[in-house]
C-alpha cells in the first residue's frame, strides 16, 4: 500500500500542469474561477486547443489516435485541468459516443466520425431521455423504421444538454416492440441538420437555456448511421455508462470549488464564524473521503483486478457534494444572493452589483445544481443498483 | 499510488480471521462480557499468533511491522468483535516507548512483544475531556533521582489487567500547556486502581496516583504522546471498518431471511435504500481508514489534520451504520442475546476514546488551509 503517486506519475502531472498553464486562455479560466457564464465559443475554443494537442479524447487508446493513458494518468490530467480552471469538456462527443463508436462501430464509421470528435470541430448531443422515459430509460418510444437503406425516425427526446449547439446527436431509438423493452432498442447517429428535426429550448429554474427538447418528424437517417447491430443498442448504451467510473464523481472540480467557497467565506467575514466554518470543515472531510474513494477505484483499475464496484456510490456522493458546495456558497453570499440580475453573470459586466460581485451567480448555481442528483441515473436509481449488489437479491 | 495488500499482509489477515473463526465465536465473547469483560487471556492468545509484538522493533523481539499491518489486524479484530486491549497494548504502548531511553525500552519492549506485560496509556483526566494538553496530574523529583506522580486518570483501557501505565504528568507550566508534560512509566503496584466493566464488553479503570513512583520516559513528552495517540486513532478507525463491514453483512443476511408480509424484508425499497446508505458510509469509512494509516508518517500538522479528518468521517459512519443496522433488525436488534447489538455498542463506545466527532471537527476546522485534498 502506498498513497503517493509514483515518480513517473508525478512527472507526468507536472508536464500536464505546465502545458495547461501555457495553453488555457486566461479569459476562460477567469470565468470558471468566478463562475461566470461560459459561451459556446468558450467551450469550443478550449475543446479545439485540447483537440489540436490530441487530448480532447484524453481517455482514448492510441489505436484511435488518443494518448493511451492509464487510469491514473487520465485522473491526473482531469485534476490539472479542473484546478487550473478549465471548463468541463462537453462529454457527449469525446467521452460518451466515441467509445461506443470505437467498440461497436465499423471501420468506415471510425473514419467518418472520430476525427471530428477528436478535433472538437463537431458538436455532439445526447438523445436518450424522453418525456415518458426517464429513470425507466428502456421505456423509450422514439421509433426508427427501416425503409430500404434508410431509417425513418419519429418521436421526441428531451433534456438534451446544449442541444441548441448540436450538429450531431446519438440516439437510442426503438426498432422493435417484440420481447423485453431492452431488446428492441438501436443506437443511431443522426445529423441534426436533417429535415424534420426541431430543437426547442427548455428554460431551467435558474433562467438559463441549458437543455432542450428535440422533435423528430419523419426524419430520414441513412442506415449506415446505425451503430453495430439493430436491437443491440441497449448493450452499447450500457457499455457507455460503465465507461466513465471515476470521472462521474468530479472530485477535482469539488476541490476547486471548495477553494472558492473558502474565498467567498473569507470575503464575507465568515471564516471566523465557527458555526459556518464547521460546515466548510464537514464538506472538506466529505471531499477528502470522496477523493480517497476515487483513488481506490483507480488503484483497483491499475492492478487489473478491478474488483471495486463503487461506481454508484461515486455518483451519489459526488453529486451530493456538488449540491452542498453550491448551497454553502449561496448561504455565504447572504442576502445579496437574492437578487437575480441575468447580465451580472457575464464576464466584464459594467453594471452595479448587488453586494459583492461573487454573489451574482451563487443562487443560480444552487438552483442549477439540483440537477446533479437527478441526471445520469437519479440517485435513487443508483441506490437501487448499490442495494442490488450488496443484498445480492 | 497503490491500495493492494501484499501477500504477507493477506496472510496476516487470514491468520487473525482463522483464530476468530476457531476460537472467538459469539458465545465465548458474550460469556466474557457477562463475566465482567476481563480479556487478558484472550490477549495472550493473540500473542501466541505473534500479534503482541507486531509493532515492537525486531531488536526487542517484535516483528517491527508498520501501520498497514496494524490496520489489517485491527480490521479483523473489529470484524470478530474481539474485546481484548490489542490497540492500547500492542500498538499505542510501543509507539510511546519509542521516546524512552534505551534501557527502559530494553526493559519493557520484549515483555510487551511476548505479552508477559500489558502496558497501556493512562492519559484522560476528569476535566481533560479529549484535550491531550490538559494535564493536571503532577510529577516532581522524588527520593533517589526518580519521580513521584500525583493525580487521577480515568477510563484507562483494561486498567485493572495492565501491568504498567504510561502516564502524562506535568513537570512544569500551566494546566493546558503543551510544554512541561512529562511521560512516565508507572507500575500498577504503585497505583490505586479501580476497575469496572464497559458497555462494549471490555474493562477500564480509574487510576489514582498519590506520590506514586514513576520512571521518566521523556521530560517533554507531548509530541510523543500525540503521535502515539494518532497511532491509536488510526487503529481504532481500522477496527471500526471491520465492525461496520461485518455488521452490514449480518444485517444483509438477516434481511434476506426475515419475512414479513410474506416476503423477505430485503425486498422493500425503503430498506434497500437504507442498505445503500449504509454501504456508502462503510466505504467512505474504509477509504478514510486507509488515509489515516498511510499518513501516519507525515509531518505533524499534516498528520494531525489527516487523523482528525478521518475521525470525523469514521465518527459519522460509525454512528450511522450502528444505528441503522440495529434499526433494520427490528426488535431482535435491541436484545442482549443477539450479536448485532454488541457490534452497535462497540461502534458507539469507540467514539469516546481519543476524541469524539465534534472534537475532531473542531480540529479539522482549525487546521483548514486554502486548498484541500488527499495530498494537500
Amino acid at each position: 500500500m502506498d498513497l503517493n503517486f509514483t515518480a513517473e506519475e508525478l512527472e507526468f502531472r507536472s508536464g500536464i500542469r505546465q502545458w495547461v498553464a501555457e495553453n488555457l486562455p486566461k479569459d476562460i479560466s477567469d470565468k470558471v474561477h468566478q463562475a461566470q457564464r461560459l459561451s459556446r465559443d468558450d467551450l469550443q475554443r478550449w475543446a479545439k486547443i485540447l483537440g489540436k494537442k490530441g487530448w480532447l479524447g484524453w481517455g482514448w487508446p492510441q489505436a484511435f489516435g488518443g494518448p493511451g493513458w492509464s487510469a491514473v494518468q487520465k485522473h491526473l490530467f482531469e485534476e490539472e485541468c479542473a484546478l487550473a480552471g478549465a471548463p468541463r469538456v462537453v462529454p457527449f462527443g469525446p467521452v460518451m459516443v466515441a467509445p461506443v463508436i470505437m467498440a461497436f462501430g465499423s471501420p468506415e464509421q471510425h473514419k467518418r466520425f472520430l476525427p471530428g470528435i477528436a478535433s472538437g470541430e463537431v458538436w455532439w448531443s445526447q438523445g436518450y431521455s424522453e418525456p415518458g422515459a426517464g429513470s425507466d430509460l428502456a421505456g423509450l418510444k422514439t421509433r426508427a423504421e427501416r425503409r430500404g437503406d434508410k431509417y425513418i425516425v419519429n418521436g421526441q427526446k428531451t433534456w438534451t444538454t446544449l442541444g441548441q449547439y448540436g450538429e450531431w446527436i446519438f440516439c437510442l431509438v426503438r426498432t422493435s416492440t417484440e420481447g423485453k423493452p431492452q431488446t428492441g432498442i438501436s443506437f443511431l447517429l443522426i445529423d441534426m441538420k436533417s429535415p424534420g428535426i426541431t430543437v426547442r429550448p427548455i428554460i431551467m429554474l435558474d433562467g438559463e437555456h441549458e437543455v432542450n427538447e428535440v422533435f423528430f418528424d419523419n426524419v430520414e437517417v441513412p442506415a449506415e448511421n446505425l451503430i453495430g447491430e439493430e436491437n443491440k443498442g441497449w448493450t452499447y448504451a450500457k457499455h457507455l455508462l460503465s465507461h466513465e467510473r471515476t470521472n462521474i464523481a468530479d472530485v477535482n472540480r469539488a476541490k476547486r470549488e471548495l477553494e472558492r467557497l473558502k474565498r467567498i467565506a473569507k470575503a464575507e467575514g465568515l471564516w471566523d464564524d465557527q458555526r459556518f466554518r464547521d460546515q466548510i470543515a464537514l464538506l472538506e472531510v466529505d471531499v477528502v473521503a470522496l477523493e480517497m474513494m476515487v483513488l481506490r477505484v483507480l488503484s483497483a483499475e491499475k492492478s487489473g483486478k478491478n474488483s471495486l464496484d463503487v461506481a454508484g456510490l461515486l455518483k451519489i456522493r459526488g453529486s451530493e457534494i456538488q449540491q452542498r458546495y453550491t448551497e454553502l456558497m449561496m448561504l455565504a453570499g447572504g442576502p445579496a444572493t437574492r437578487a437575480y440580475v441575468h447580465e451580472a453573470m457575464e464576464a466584464g459586466w459594467q453594471g452595479d452589483h448587488v453586494g459583492a460581485a461573487h454573489s451574482a451567480s451563487l443562487a443560480s448555481h444552487y438552483f442549477n445544481y439540483r440537477k446533479t442528483t437527478i441526471y445520469g441515473g437519479s440517485n435513487e436509481v443508483q441506490r437501487n443498483i448499490v442495494a442490488q449488489t450488496v443484498l445480492g437479491s | 499510488m497503490d491500495f493492494e495488500f501484499t501477500q504477507d499482509q493477506l496472510s496476516l489477515r487470514d491468520a487473525v480471521a482463522r483464530w476468530v473463526e476457531k476460537g472467538f465465536g459469539f458465545e465465548r465473547r458474550h460469556a466474557l462480557a457477562k463475566a465482567g469483560g476481563a480479556t487478558r487471556a484472550v490477549y495472550g492468545e493473540l500473542a501466541e499468533l505473534g500479534l503482541a509484538g507486531l509493532a515492537v522493533p525486531e531488536a526487542h523481539g517484535g516483528l517491527g511491522f508498520g501501520p498497514v499491518e496494524a490496520m489489517v489486524v485491527m480490521e479483523e479484530l473489529g470484524r470478530g468483535l474481539v474485546n481484548a486491549p490489542y490497540a492500547p497494548g500492542a500498538l499505542v504502548a510501543p509507539a510511546l516507548l519509542a521516546a524512552a531511553p534505551p534501557a527502559l525500552q530494553a526493559a519493557w519492549l520484549p515483555k510487551i512483544a511476548d505479552a508477559s506485560a500489558l502496558v497501556v496509556l493512562a492519559h484522560q483526566e476528569p476535566r481533560s475531556r479529549y484535550r491531550l494538553n490538559h494535564v493536571e496530574t503532577t510529577a516532581r523529583a522524588g527520593a533517589g533521582g526518580g519521580h513521584v506522580l500525583s493525580g487521577r486518570k480515568i477510563v484507562v483501557p483494561a486498567g485493572d489487567e495492565a501491568d504498567a501505565f504510561i502516564v502524562p504528568a506535568r513537570l512544569a507550566g500551566a494546566v493546558d500547556d503543551e510544554a512541561g508534560i512529562g511521560l512516565f512509566l508507572v507500575e500498577r503496584k504503585n497505583a490505586q486502581v479501580r476497575g469496572y466493566p464497559t458497555h462494549d464488553g471490555a474493562r477500564a479503570a480509574d487510576v489514582v496516583l498519590n506520590d506514586s513512583p514513576g520512571t521518566l520516559i521523556a521530560a517533554e513528552g507531548f509530541a510523543a504522546m500525540e503521535a502515539a495517540v494518532d497511532v491509536g486513532i488510526a487503529a481504532q478507525c481500522a477496527e471500526a471498518v471491520g465492525l461496520m463491514d461485518q455488521y452490514l453483512r449480518i444485517t444483509v443476511d438477516y434481511m434476506n431471511t426475515r419475512k414479513q408480509f410474506g416476503v423477505p424484508i430485503a425486498s422493500f425499497q425503503a430498506l434497500r435504500h437504507r442498505i445503500a446508505d449504509i454501504k456508502m458510509q462503510v466505504e467512505l469509512g474504509r477509504s478514510m481508514s486507509y488515509f489515516a494509516s498511510l499518513t501516519l508518517g507525515r509531518e505533524r500538522a499534516q498528520r494531525r489534520r489527516a487523523i482528525s479528518q478521518t475521525r470525523v468521517q469514521l465518527g459519522q459512519s460509525m454512528r450511522f451504520v450502528g444505528q441503522q443496522c440495529t434499526q433494520l433488525h427490528g426488535g431482535i436488534g435491541v436484545t442482549d442475546e443477539y450479536l448485532g447489538s454488541h457490534y452497535f455498542k462497540r461502534l458507539t463506545v469507540l467514539e469516546t476514546s481519543f476524541g469524539d466527532t465534534l472534537h475532531h471537527l473542531g480540529e479539522v476546522s482549525a487546521r483548514m488551509q486554502d486548498t484541500a485534498g488527499v495530498f494537500a
